[in-house]
């Protein structure tokens, strides 16, 4: 099928890659599709979740481990079953961006991830109950180097 | 602002049909229950920061952010 996208135009994509956000995201509850794109070029660490409902809607996101290596989410079980997973490892996390100029004034919401079952491609935004994370980190706050993510 | 103190089983009137009860406090938790009329939208405040935020990361970036990501340059991002 193609897809209509914000950042791409249109992109040819498949139904099996649509992940499944069966509450939404928060403020856009009636979005329940979206599709995981990478920026080219990118190395796969900045990327883009486009409604597949609404061409104008994408959010920009971006590997939350590789921005800050000793990343601890933890999910209450009651949202590890609703993503059908029996153990954090299973998922993948996106932290979503507020893009800014100058670039080191974009911020990352570390307290509210998107969590991605991989495997049944549901897909949640949560967020976190620990303290440790903001709503808006500045990039600025992270060092130059990425790591590698679970996923 | 009004602070005071209500023990578990106790509640308290917010104008003509809102009432909160204190139902259990255990471990730095405070279980409450909510009687408001079905007009009277209720949030956790930080469900609410949490919408703002994504109305917030919704914008369309600047536009010479723009053309960087329609480039794909993570590394330019990162300078």
């Amino acid at each position: 099928m193609l897809l209509q996208t914000k950042y791409f135009g249109q992109v040819e994509c498949s139904r099996e890659e649509a992940l499944c956000f069966p509450r939404g995201l928060f403020g856009f509850e009636e979005e329940k599709e979206f599709y995981l794109l990478p920026f080219e070029g990118s190395g796969g660490s900045l990327l883009c979740f486009q409604s597949a409902a609404t061409p104008q809607l994408a959010f920009v996101a971006m590997d939350p481990f590789s921005l800050r290596h000793d990343y601890h989410p933890a999910l209450p079980a009651e949202e590890l079953r609703e993503l059908g997973a029996e153990k954090i490892e299973e998922l993948c996390f996106y932290t979503l961006c507020v893009m800014r100029q100058p670039v080191a004034e974009s911020t990352v919401n570390l307290r509210c991830p998107v969590v991605i079952n991989p495997r049944t491609r549901r897909a949640l935004q949560v967020i976190l109950e620990s303290g440790v994370y903001e709503m808006h980190h500045r990039l600025s706050e992270f060092g130059n180097k990425g790591g590698e993510g679970p996923c | 602002m009004l602070i005071l103190q209500r023990k578990t089983g106790e509640s308290l009137l917010i104008g003509e049909d809102v009432e909160i009860s204190v139902l259990a406090v255990e471990a730095g938790r405070v279980r409450l229950a909510i009687e408001a009329p079905k007009s009277v939208s209720i949030l956790r405040s930080e469900l609410k920061n949490a919408m703002a935020a994504n109305w917030e990361a919704a914008e369309a970036p600047p536009l010479a952010l723009l053309d960087i990501l329609q480039r794909g340059g993570e590394q330019e991002l990162k300078e």
